[in-house]
């Protein structure tokens, strides 16, 4: 029991984890969080159950054809949701831009899919039981997730660029880096992260387009715990936060399950609004 | 331009006045659709009329949150959820002994306020993101808790919603019971919208450190309008069970707390017809269009980004004819200091402002550096210096943004309390800021009775219920501003939107907003910057004059001119430390101050 | 040193910028020969870096800009440093995450990538110290060592003129002078300089011309050698009459 308790608290932190690296790698090109991390992630889910199930492609072809769809939905967020309000004054409109997109996706998603959740395909033809597929494929995802970001950040010109506005965008941009294009590429990155990690995680979460609000909640809570555009620090509490959801859910019941996450979110936030990791106040007058 | 004549009563100018008649009349003629609604239509429109009442009755307690104070709500369904599930379990006596349907009700609109606050408790410290993922997280558990406390709700298999006694138990009856409840609700906003409270609210959603300034306190504005709109959501969800006649946890997807949130955002900010029309709209639309019902929610959320990329304002700002003017480009800026002694009163005498060997340095570096500095009444004081010198750092000090590491601020001799930035406004410290702040969407008057709000006497009640109290404080405080506008030469402008000006008018805006509090100190952040030689000049005569009616004004300023020809003593700031100090002829033939101030 | 008055590389005439709503430069004239020094100086807050800002393409503005004979009207910050006109921001921003070969790998982001290479490793000749510290992060760097580093990422564009705001501030004098050598010698290499400084002394010594701006006007154009500068210079800051003293 406890094991089961401990691998399915690590498949969906890692879920988690994913998608609040979907938030951070958005987040680190514009300053913006947006709330489509969770539907890319539910996207990733549906695509995949549509393509291999439905449309009867082999994985070889789904998977690649799901990620894309995810890098489309990542370019469509930065062009539609953040590039035409990044130019305002008003900071808050990226959140109502960005949470229309994503209600926009959940709605279209339910119409077109259903709002049943259907199941994903078992991606390799393995039995079932102990280690299995289900639990370690988003482990796979997301150590393949980190160590590609690594790569992507220490050996790339254009993940030191990533890098190099991440940290000061004004300073990128006087450099003469085309900032607006390697916004788009950091939101086609994050778009496919996202549906990797629906894609990953299809088993356990189901085919389901109302996963979209709950990744969003509680991919964002790594990202809150861990420190805004701290990749290691969303691993680590996102993989945290799995296992306390599935132990909890096993000692005590779902519905406190719920309520602890909640409230530990909100104890930690109120204590500690910039994260566990990092404090940094703005400079408002 | 021609001047005004002297004798002129700007106080009589009722702007706002006339405003709200022309705001108040859409929303007589709603009042008379909706009593006389039976009249026109059959059963089923009753419902869709009693749905789009109970929504409102939320809606209109909402909007304060999201459209007065721009807090991101989304997850408001979450408060319908609770009074919905606490009226009917209440009354279907699941947990404790039956209680009547009306008792019932006023107990789910307790339990509303309460949870109300607790969602919205986090907002005093999370901004724009972080709450609006509160708010979510929130309405994603409370549901997920209707359906597992199956003992309490009944699971998935639900509950009755309670019934109302007769005369509110037949359809038409418990129509107009929510209509009551829907136009008190109008009323009541409305006459907070109307208010010191509501522009406190727009205050602390666009200019929040002038908030702070004109001695508005965030958490206790923002506790008041959580427990009222935490209330109301509670009967509405009481209401809506009613109208539902039974309710499971299906009943309140997220779908609806994106009508309610999206209502007020097409209806525009700050408004009050706006998002009552968005509601109605919302409510009404996917009922002539049924093929579209499945499709309503995205196509709100359609709405929504459009509204967002094209027309932040909403149908509010659509429909503001009034505000498309052209306003003449000639107009220039004439104050008026003979109107300040009027304007000030006689202030008492408060005491030097001093501070003594303040020091505070960020992370290793000194910003200010054992700072002695004594402001005296009825003197204009300047402060200059290099960047980075501490000038700003140290006006920063005294209002209370930074805590000193060292030394004391202090008004005639009691020390200021470090970080209480409201305070400073009850002290009579009022200041303007670098870049102005001010709420754009609201008209240069009310921008300016901003400034004045602690000088109401009446509660928040009273304003909601717009007792005799609430409306003296109301035509007081318009007033007294039309005065201070008069006085800096704005008083045409008083009803136009204040986004509308050019940058100077809006550096004498916040002046006149800082003289509401009739200070004993002003402080000013580089006023002259952004102004013409000409405005720097009526300026300059503008501050003697207010030094001429007993306030201390202190000026961070780089334009020398203005310095030199105002001052009345001048320190200079080199590296956190007081490099030279004393009458403006004395700083001009001091050596090193010219040196460090040309950098030689 | 001799002005091509009838073709100067930069030609800045009539500009007006400011953030928003507030206006910070009112028609402002300015040029910049080949080769030639010119230091910017004024009172803070006259403009000086909002100048700059203006004719990099970081900031919109009005009027007419004209560099190498091309009208710059509308350009961004990448594209006026492609065409030579390289903009060092004040307050040595280097990307302190980074290593020091790396921030100078992006500033040639657009070269092809042996070009790159080389002129990186062109500009590590110029300035040993650095190249010392090549595989660091920028975070080690002192001060000093950082201000060079953004100027060397200038350089690695290889630029017409360099514009470089500020670059003492907050540097000890001995890396004062050391920063400001490297405007010397690009002079010597035939690179125009646009110097920001508030140190008049260091920057009259440098500088062909000065400009100075005041209240977002330019309020005195001389050559450095003039005599009695200073005192000018203090009564053009100051907009007072000239005093007996």
């Amino acid at each position: 029991m406890v094991q089961s308790i401990v691998l399915s608290g690590l498949a969906v932190g890692c879920i988690y984890a994913l998608i609040g690296i979907t938030y951070n790698v958005m987040f680190s090109a514009s300053r913006v969080f947006s709330f489509t991390a969770g539907a890319l992630g539910m996207l990733g889910g549906v695509l995949g159950a549509l393509f291999i199930d439905r449309l009867g492609m082999p994985v070889a072809l789904g998977f690649p054809l799901a990620l894309l769809g995810g890098v489309a939905l990542g370019i469509i967020t930065e062009l539609i949701a953040v590039r035409p309000v990044l130019k305002s004054l008003d900071q808050h409109l990226y959140v109502l831009s960005t949470l229309a997109l994503a209600l926009m996706l959940q709605q279209f998603t339910a119409i077109e899919w259903g709002t049943d959740a259907r199941p994903f395909p078992r991606l390799f033809d393995l039995p079932r039981g102990g280690f299995d597929q289900q639990f370690w494929l988003p482990m796979l995802a997301c150590a393949a997730v980190i160590v590609g970001l690594e790569l992507l950040y220490r050996h790339t010109l254009i993940g030191r660029a990533f890098q190099a506005i991440a940290e000061d965008t004004y300073a990128a941009r006087a450099l003469g880096l085309p900032e607006r294009s390697l916004r788009m590429a950091s939101y086609a990155l994050a778009g496919a992260i996202g549906a990797l990690a629906g894609f990953a995680g299809g088993e356990m979460l189901l085919a389901f387009f109302g996963n979209a609000p709950l990744l969003t909640f509680y991919g964002f809570v790594p990202v809150a715990l861990g420190g805004m555009g701290s990749n290691r620090g969303a691993v680590v509490a996102g993989l945290l936060l799995g296992l306390f959801q599935q132990a909890a859910n096993f000692l005590v019941g779902g519905i406190f399950a719920s309520v602890a996450v909640f409230t530990v979110f909100i104890i930690v936030l109120l204590a500690r609004p910039e994260g566990l990791a990092g404090a940094a106040l703005q400079r408002r007058v | 331009m021609q001047m005004p004549a002297a004798g002129l009563h700007p106080g009589r100018v009722n702007v706002l006045g006339s405003m709200s008649t022309i705001g108040a009349l859409p929303l007589l003629a709603l009042f008379a659709f909706g009593v006389a609604l039976p009249l026109f239509g059959g059963g089923y429109w009753g419902v869709i009329a009693t749905r789009a009442c109970v929504y409102w009755v939320l809606v209109s307690g909402l909007n304060l949150v999201v459209g007065f104070a721009g807090q991101i709500a989304i997850g408001w369904v979450a408060l319908l959820t609770l009074g919905a599930y606490t009226a009917s379990v209440l009354v279907a006596g699941n947990a404790a002994p039956q209680l009547p349907a009306y008792l019932a009700l006023a107990i789910a609109g307790v339990v509303g306020a309460v949870f109300g606050l607790i969602v919205g408790l986090p907002a005093l410290r999370l901004r724009t993101f972080y709450f609006a993922i509160t708010t979510l997280g929130f309405a994603t558990i409370v549901t997920q808790v209707a359906l597992a406390w199956q003992s309490v709700t009944g699971g998935g298999v639900g509950v009755a919603g309670p019934v109302f006694p007769p005369p509110f138990s037949s359809e038409w009856g418990f129509y107009y019971f929510c209509f009551g409840f829907a136009a008190i609700c109008t009323w009541m906003t409305g006459n907070v919208a109307a208010s010191r409270f509501g522009r406190a609210l727009t205050a602390i959603r666009d200019a929040e450190v002038a908030a702070e300034a004109s001695g508005i306190s965030k958490p206790a504005l923002l506790v008041t309008v959580f427990l009222f709109s935490g209330a109301v959501a509670g009967i509405a969800g009481g209401l809506f069970a009613t109208l539902q006649s039974y309710i499971t946890p299906d009943a309140f997807t997220l779908d609806l707390s994106v009508l309610f949130f999206i209502a007020i955002l097409i209806g525009g900010r700050s408004s009050i017809l706006g998002p009552l029309l968005g509601t109605i709209l919302l409510t009404v639309l996917p009922e002539f269009a049924a093929p579209l019902v499945a499709w309503s929610t995205f196509l709100y959320a359609a709405l929504l980004l459009v509204i967002v990329l094209a027309i932040p304002g909403g149908i509010a700002e659509l429909l503001d004819f009034k505000n498309r003017r052209p306003l003449a480009s000639d107009r220039a800026i004439v104050p008026r200091p003979e109107l300040l002694p009027r304007l000030l009163g006689t202030p008492a005498d408060a005491g030097a402002l001093t501070l003594e060997q303040v020091a505070l340095s960020f992370g290793g570096v000194h910003a200010i550096d054992g700072l002695d500095l004594e402001i005296r009444p009825s003197q204009v004081h300047g402060l200059i210096g290099p960047n980075g010198s501490g000038k700003t750092t140290t006006l920063n000090v005294i209002s209370g943004y930074y805590a000193q590491h060292r030394g004391a601020v202090r008004l005639n001799g009691m020390a200021l309390p470090v970080f209480a930035r409201e305070r400073r406004a009850h002290l009579r410290i009022a200041r303007t800021f670098q870049t102005p702040r001010v709420v754009g969407s609201a008209s240069v008057l009310q921008n300016v009775m901003i400034g004045g709000t602690i000088d109401g006497k009446g509660t928040f009640v009273e304003s909601l219920l717009s007792l005799p109290r609430h409306r003296r404080d109301e035509a007081k405080l318009r007033d007294t501003a039309m005065l201070a506008l008069t006085a800096v030469g704005l008083e045409r402008l008083a009803a136009v939107r204040a986004d509308r000006l050019q940058h100077s008018e809006l550096r004498f805006i916040e002046i006149a907003r800082a003289l509401m509090l009739r200070p004993a100190y002003l402080l000013l952040d580089e006023p002259a910057a952004g102004l013409s030689g000409e405005e720097i000049k009526r300026l300059g005569t503008f501050l003697l004059a207010i030094a001429a009616a007993g306030t201390g004004v202190l000026v961070v300023e780089h334009h020398p001119d203005l310095i030199f020809d105002i001052c009345h003593h001048v320190t200079v700031l080199n590296l956190g430390k007081k490099l030279a100090a004393g009458t403006p002829a004395e700083i001009r033939s001091h050596r090193e101050v010219v040196n460090a101030y040309l950098g030689g | 040193m001799p002005i091509s008055a009838a073709e100067p590389l930069l030609e800045v005439a009539g500009l007006s910028t400011g953030y928003g709503k507030i206006g910070v430069l009112r028609g402002v004239d300015l040029t910049v020969g080949a080769a030639e020094v010119v230091a910017l100086l004024g009172p803070n807050g006259a403009g000086k870096t909002t100048l700059l800002r203006a004719v990099s393409g970081l900031l919109p503005w009005s009027g007419r800009v004209r560099f190498a004979g091309r009208d710059l009207a509308g350009l961004g910050p990448r594209e006026t440093a492609q065409a030579g006109l390289v903009h060092v921001i004040e307050g040595h921003r280097v990307f302190t995450q980074l290593a020091v070969h790396d921030n100078l790998l992006l500033a040639g982001y657009d070269l092809p990538r042996g070009e790159r290479a080389a002129r990186v490793e062109e500009v590590f000749v110029l300035f040993p110290e650095i190249a010392a510290k090549r595989h660091e992060r920028a975070a080690a760097l002192s001060g000093g060592q950082q201000q060079i580093l953004a100027v060397a990422q200038g350089l690695v564009r290889r630029p017409r003129l360099l514009m470089l705001d500020e670059p003492s501030a907050g540097l000890s004098p001995v890396l004062v002078d050391r920063v400001l050598i490297v405007a010397q010698r690009l002079r010597e290499a035939g690179t125009a300089v646009l110097l920001v400084e508030q140190l008049i002394e260091k920057a009259l010594a440098l500088a062909d011309r000065i400009y100075a701006l005041a209240r977002g006007s330019i309020v005195l154009e001389a050559k450095a050698g003039e005599p009695d500068l200073p005192a000018r210079l203090e009564q053009a800051y100051m907009a007072t009459a000239p005093r007996a003293s």
